[in-house]
Order: C-alpha cells, then structure tokens, then sequence
C-alpha cells in the first residue's frame, strides 16, 4: 500500500479558517475583555495607568499568579485544591514564628515551603491513593488549616520583621520588583516542565483520560500525588513573598475571596475544569487580569461585596467559554 | 426497475487538511442492503454522518422518496426515519440498559418516565435481538459486545425506515453476528433501507444486495453484488496490493516461558486461571463473547483486581519472578479493546498519542520528552502502518475508526515491551491493514516477544496462533494445538467437546 495523504486545496482552507477563528476567538477573549476593560479603565480611572500604580498591580498579581500555576497542575491532573490559600496562611504563620523565634531567614523559608509541601502531600495522598474526591478532601484541608492557623496564632497575626528577608524577597532587580521576577520566572518554567517534561506529559493524560493513561503504562496515581504536591510547594513559595509584602503573617492571608480569585484566575487563563488542557502562563495572564479587576473597582471605589459578584459573574462567563471550547 | 428509497449526491465535506468527501453519490434500496465499503479513512464514517446529521456537508444533497430533504441535526435525521449504529459507541456506563436504550425518548406518563412502559419495550427489543441480559443491567457491566447489541437495540425502538450499520459486527463473535443478520433480514421484509459499513467481504456478500465503494473520498463503483466477486472489490477499494501474508509456524520458536500465570481468580469473572506463555510465541484466548478472555488480559495487566493468584514475567536475564498487579505494565504493553475510552487521549495529537507508553524511553537526562526524536519515531510508525493523517499534529479523534486503531498498536510497537497483550487488534481495520498487522504480530514473535492475542474472527486466530486456550465462564477448559482445524475451534468455544472429554 502506498502512503496516500490528502492534499488540503483552497476551499478546504476557508472551512479552516472560519474553525480557526472561532476557536482563536474563544482563546483570545481573555485579551480581548482585557484591551477592552483597559480602555474603559484609561478613559474612567484618571490615576489608573500611572506607572505606580501598575507595578502595583502587577505586585500584587505576582502572589495569585504564583498559587494559580499551582492550582493549573491540579486542574489539569483533573481535580482541584481549595486549600490554597488557607495552606498558604498556614505555612507563613509557621515561618513567621520560626523567624520571630530567631530563626534564620534561610530556614524560615524552608520551613514555609516544607509546610505548604507537607500539606500537598496530604491532599495527594488520600486524593490519589484512597481516591477521595479532591473538593472534599481540600475542603476539609481548608478548614484544618485555617483551625490551625487560628489555634496557634489566637487569631493574632505574627509580625515579620527582617532586613534580610525583605532585601531579598522586595529588592528590585533591574528596576522590577522581585516578586513580579519569581512570579515571570515561575511561569517559564512552570510552562517549560509542563510542556516538555515526562511529568507534564503524564499530567495532561491522566487528565484527559486515565484509563488510557494507566494502560499506556503511566503511573497515574503517582502523577495526581504530584499534581497536589507541586500545589502545596506553589503555596508555600506564596507564603514567603507574601508575608514579606505584608510585614506579618496572620490565618486573615487566605480568606475566603482568595480561592475564588485562584479559580478565576486559572479559568480565565484557558485552564479547563474538566481536566487536561491549558498551562501556566495562561493561568498566571488570568491572575493579571483578576487583580486588575480588583484593583480598578478599588479604584473606583466599588464595595468589597459588589466586586464579590462581578468576579463571580466573570467566571461563569469564562466557564461558559469554556465548555463552548469543548465542542 | 426499483427506486432508490435514498438518494445521496455530490457530498462534498471537507476538514482541516483533507478532503474526506469528494462529490460523493450514494443510492440504497428499500428492502435491500447497501454495502458501504472503502479502506480506512476513505470516508465511510463521514458519508454516514452527514445522513445522520452529525456533521454537515459542505455541498450537496439528500433526497428520501423521492422528496429534498434538510438533515442538521442527528433528532431530524430521527425524524427522516433515520436510525445510526455508530462505529463509536457512546454509552452511558452508569445508567441501566433501559435508560441508555430509552435516553432520547423516555416513554412518558403524566410529564413522568413510565418505568414499566420503558422496561417491557426494552425487554421486547432484547428478546428480538436474542441478548441475555436484562434491562436493568448497568451498561457499565456489560461487556463490549453486549453494548455494541444496545447499540444495535437503540437504534431499532425507533421504528426507523432506514438503519445505518457502521461495522456493526467488529466485537461480535459469530453467534451475535448470527442474530444480527437474523434482525437485518426481518427488517429487510418489513421493507427497510439498510446501510451496511464493514470491512468484511464475506459480510457482505451474506447480508446485502448491493455494494457502493469508495476510495480517497470519492465513489469509486456501485453496483449488485451478484455481478461482483470480493476480489474485483478489493481491487475498487484498494488497487493492486502485494501485502505478502506470512504463515505462522506449527509450534512456538522456543520453551522458554516468558509469563506465568497461576490460579488467577476474581469473582463472578475468572476462575482459577492458569498458563503460560512463552518467547516467540503466540498464545490464543479463544471463545465466546463473554467467557472472560478480555477479563484475564485485563487481569494479568492489573487493571482490574484479582482476589488471588499471581503473575511472574521473565525479568531480563534472571528466572521467572513474580511482580506486583500494578507492576505488570513493565514488561506487558496492551492493547485494549475499546480504543476511545481505555486506549487514546482522543484530544491529544497522533504524535503525542503514538509516544504516550514511551516517554520515559524519549526522555533526555533532565526528563525533559525530546522533541525531535519524538516526531522522527511517531513519524516512522506512521510511515510504517499506513496511517492517514494530515499532520502529526492533527487531534487522534478526528482521524477515521481504523487509523485510530492503528495509532495504538504504533504506540506499542515503538516501546517493544517483550510481553504483549492484543484484545482485538485489528478491529476496524481494512483487508490490506489487517495483513499487515497480522505480519507484524508473526514478526513480534519471531524476534523472541511473547504476544497474547485474543480475537473474535476465527481466521484471525488460525493466521496467528501457536496455541489456544479456550475459555468458557471465565475458565480455561481446554487447550488445543496451533494445528486445530476451524472445526475444533468452533466446537471447543461452544463447549461441545469439553463435556465429551470428561
Ligand atoms: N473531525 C474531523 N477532523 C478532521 N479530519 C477528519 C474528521 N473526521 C474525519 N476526518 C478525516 O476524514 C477522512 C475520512 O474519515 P472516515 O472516518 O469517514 O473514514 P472511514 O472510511 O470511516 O474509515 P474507517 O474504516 O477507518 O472507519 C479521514 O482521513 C479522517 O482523518
Ligand atoms: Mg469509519
């Protein structure tokens, strides 16, 4: 038999372009909604685009857009970990004290990623090996560690006072703050392993299909442990920046609102729910987005509950995007 | 002269990269059966989809009794009379057979489901079809034959007036397939249009009337089978192939086991299963469509488990040594029978489909997957099997049933494990690819591999195997020789001999 390839010819080509353009369309909303708020926001927010300002918010992306890579590698491995931020809080609360207690700076932030680490392991473990369900079980996380976070503190936040770590942490290199070069450096990489490594390879599959994944000899369950693992490291690397910016570590760092921001994020950036497609820089594009949301209705001067609703109302769009995508 | 109940003309459908239609005109009879017939990708499915109203056409039309008419959706084809056994079966596994059978059209009472009304016509279609299982199984629990018989079922509640089989019989033994013509006959007297795709000529010849085939996209001849011998049909579908079929040899090349199987039990599906296979050969499971061959496959892979027994492979260079359920995938590659759900990523890439079981092995010593030597062996199996794609990069489930099936066994081919394990592997494939598998088997176990075959095509069988074991109710009853002739073989499967030997 001889090889016997279809040629594409010139009408094939428009059929083509207009599949190409719609599902372009549905990828490039995310910069779309963006240009366009950013126009709205140039013409109705007068300090808006002062250089502060946006350094600010991109500051303050730097830490969502951290904890969103991790959550990508959860979404992705087809679950989702809700624990976040309250594992994120937990992890600093424990760093702050080492530090407060005269530990070194080193070791402080060793221990947070350690924390936030352990933590992960926790949720893999029964996620992937007792195969419970990932929303219970980072639910349940979520509570541990903010019971945690209140029971060691007494509801008092921890106060984070070190030349050195906030040299190394908050210095500037080349005029950028260094958490905006953590979080642009963790996307590259992020999105580099993912894209290239055997572990990202073996995460998008058993996303998509883990049966096929198990039969195509992939140790699934190892890959969702470390799907939750790498989400805890990610919340852990947070809590240093974090509780640097804030001078203080409290159980308050990973309220409620902050989840609902990682989710938005990952889903704006083109993560889908349903497991097995998107990365991290889109994810961390989406913390962008989310924080400039935030941050120009702060601006505006729009209560703390109404900018609740618009997020929410956003990310029902952008689920809805989504599962036009998947037709 | 009769008229044509359907008529079908210049379908042009065109995708991303290839033409899957070309001015297609198609013709089928009441009370007849059309053959469709074509190599894999010539665009049986896609012709058959477009009646269906899955997909639309670029240009052309459909006429039915004479009249125009309009197919968008796959509820108005429903409305045309149209009925589609799909190639791909879309179940829902969790829900019983009554709801999966009933699930477009739930007979009501009162704005409710009528459970009672739902169950005795699904017990009615059931008995038609000859099935054994009740309505309220779980379709989860059935095996795939079974579902391809729900499938077949769905489509008949409709009271259709015409019925696409879209290869209706590739994990149907012969005593489901017997059924099934049985079924097709007495709708053919009720006068129904029947639409029959299959790669198998002798099929053909044995249920329908007439033949249309297509080649590249393209109708390349139509016409009554009387007048048509299945050579000048494979001439139509395929040209002048010169695929050499090897013959196997009488016995294994060699005594050295390479899998040990012993006392391999799980309830209600095997009991107390014990083999060996050895280098260089290929050991047949054979028997009938639920006698448990897809359970022991499934079983020694550790994809399902087992209440006790043990598997020991022959790690290299030491003995036999046993493993661990979830260690077997080692040294075991599989093939699973039902390709979209336990074998692709039906979203990813052919490339990244056809690398999947071997990353490791194309891993650099930062475990990052290198890209080029992926690309150079993805494209050398493609090269290898024939596969049509228009790029490495096109998504796997939009390539055509048997070029998907073809992507699996590249993907085992290029890893090479020395034990493997093939449930159906040429299921959905053309003549031509089905010789060329079947080489490629004999070849595995020449270079010293130990392959497990289990197929439903008797032919199949004796092209391939050193030895069979035959299972009945998830037992192995009887072993029998490379050598057994067709007879043995039938027998055997149907249990006869057995209870003689005792
Ligand atoms: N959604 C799609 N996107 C791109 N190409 C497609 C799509 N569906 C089908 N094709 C292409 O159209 C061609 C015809 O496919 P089709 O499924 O009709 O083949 P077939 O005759 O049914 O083959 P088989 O015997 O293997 O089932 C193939 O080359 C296939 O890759
Ligand atoms: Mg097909």
């Amino acid at each position: 038999m001889s090889a016997r390839s279809i040629p594409a010819d010139a009408p094939g080509a428009s059929w083509l372009r207009s599949a190409f353009t719609r599902n372009r369309l549905l990828e490039l909303l995310p910069f779309i909604l963006l240009t366009i708020v950013l126009i709205l926001l140039a013409l109705f927010v007068p300090n808006f685009f002062n250089s502060r300002n946006i350094i600010n918010i991109f500051v303050q992306a730097s830490t969502l857009g951290l904890m969103a890579i991790g959550m990508t590698a959860v979404m992705i491995s087809g679950g989702i970990d809700l624990s976040i931020p309250s594992v994120m809080a937990l992890s600093a609360i424990v760093g702050a004290m080492n530090l407060r207690d005269g530990g070194s700076v080193l070791g402080s932030s060793l221990l947070m990623l350690l924390v936030g680490s352990l933590a992960g392991c926790i949720n893999g473990f029964a996620v992937a090996y007792l195969k419970m369900i990932p929303f219970v079980v980072t639910l349940a996380m979520m509570t541990i560690a903010t019971g945690t976070s209140i029971w060691i503190t007494n509801s008092v936040s921890v106060p984070v006072v070190s030349e050195e770590l906030f040299s190394l942490v908050l210095d500037r290199t080349l005029g950028i703050p260094r958490p905006i070069i953590i979080m642009a450096a963790m996307a590259l990489i992020a999105t580099l392993l993912i894209r290239r490594s055997v572990f990202g390879r073996w995460l998008y599959a058993v996303g998509i299909n883990v049966k096929a994944a198990r039969v195509s000899r992939i140790p699934a369950t190892r890959v969702v442990f470390g799907a939750y693992v790498v989400s805890g490291f990610f919340a852990g690397l947070t809590a240093i920046i974090l509780s640097a910016r804030l001078g203080a570590a409290s159980a308050n760092m990973g309220n409620d609102g902050v989840v609902l921001d990682i989710v938005s994020s990952a889903v704006v950036g083109g993560v889908s729910i349903y497991g097995g497609v998107g990365g991290p820089l889109g994810a961390v594009l989406g913390a962008i987005f989310i924080t400039v949301i935030s941050n120009s209705m702060n601006m505006m001067q729009v209560s703390f509950f109404t900018s609740l609703m618009i997020k929410g109302v956003v990310i029902i769009a952008f689920v809805f995007f989504d599962s036009l995508k998947k037709r | 002269m009769v008229n044509p109940y359907l008529t079908m003309q210049g379908i042009t459908k065109r995708f991303p990269g290839v033409t899957a239609l070309q001015d297609v005109s198609f013709q089928a009879y009441p009370g007849e059966a059309m053959a469709l017939i074509g190599a894999n990708g010539a665009g049986k499915s896609t012709l058959m989809n477009v009646l269906g109203g899955v997909i639309r056409a670029d240009s052309g039309e459909i006429q039915i009794d004479g009249a125009r008419v309009e197919i968008d959706s796959p509820l108005s084809a429903t409305a045309n009379g149209i009925a589609f056994v799909h190639q791909e079966m879309a179940m829902l596994p969790t829900m019983t057979v009554a709801e999966n059978l009933h699930i477009s059209q739930f007979p009501t009472r009162g704005g409710l489901i009528n459970t009672s009304e739902t169950d005795r016509r699904s017990a009615e279609v059931l008995r038609r079809m000859g099935c054994q299982f009740t309505p309220d199984t779980r379709v989860q629990f059935l095996s795939t034959g079974d579902r391809q018989m729900v499938e077949i079922a769905r489509a008949l509640l409709t009271h259709p007036r015409i019925v696409i089989f879209d290869e209706p019989t590739s994990s149907l033994t012969s005593r489901e397939k017997a059924r099934l013509f049985e079924v097709i006959r007495s709708l053919k007297t009720e006068g129904v249009t029947i639409i029959y795709i299959t790669h198998f000529l002798d099929e053909v010849f044995q249920i329908c009337e007439r033949a249309t085939v297509l080649r590249g996209g393209e109708t390349v001849g139509s016409g009554m089978l009387k007048d048509l011998t299945p050579n000048a049909i494979v001439q139509m579908m395929i040209g002048d192939i010169g695929i050499e079929v090897h013959r196997k040899r009488e016995t294994a090349a060699t005594a050295e086991p390479i899998l040990g199987v012993s006392s391999l039990s799980r309830k209600g599906a095997l009991r107390d299963v014990s083999f060996t296979l050895h280098k260089g050969e290929v050991l047949g499971l054979w028997g009938l469509l639920g006698s448990g061959r897809t359970e022991v496959a499934r079983a020694v892979i550790g994809l399902d488990p087992i209440d006790s027994g043990q598997v020991e492979v022959r790690t290299d260079g030491a003995g036999m040594r046993p493993i661990k359920p979830g260690q077997a995938q080692r040294w075991i590659g599989m093939i699973t029978e039902d390709r979209r759900s336990e074998g692709l990523l039906l979203s990813m890439s052919v490339k990244n489909n056809m690398s999947l079981a071997n990353l490791r092995g194309l891993a650099n010593r930062w475990l990052l997957v290198r890209g080029d030597e992926e690309t150079r062996q993805a494209q050398e199996f493609v090269d290898r099997l024939n596969i049509i794609i228009s790029s490495l990069r096109q998504p796997v489930g939009t390539l055509s049933g048997g070029n998907q099936q073809k992507v699996v066994v590249g993907r085992w081919l290029q890893v090479s494990p020395p034990i493997i394990i093939m449930d159906e592997p040429t299921r959905g494939l053309d003549v031509g690819a089905k010789a060329e598998i079947r080489n490629i088997i004999l070849e595995l176990a020449e270079a010293g591999k130990g392959v497990l075959v289990i197929s439903s095509e008797l032919e199949e069988m004796m092209a391939l195997c050193h030895r069979y074991l035959v299972m009945n109710r998830g037992q192995i009853v009887r072993e029998l020789p490379g050598t057994a002739s067709r007879n043995e073989l039938m027998a055997a499967a149907a249990g006869v001999d057995f209870m003689e030997d005792r």
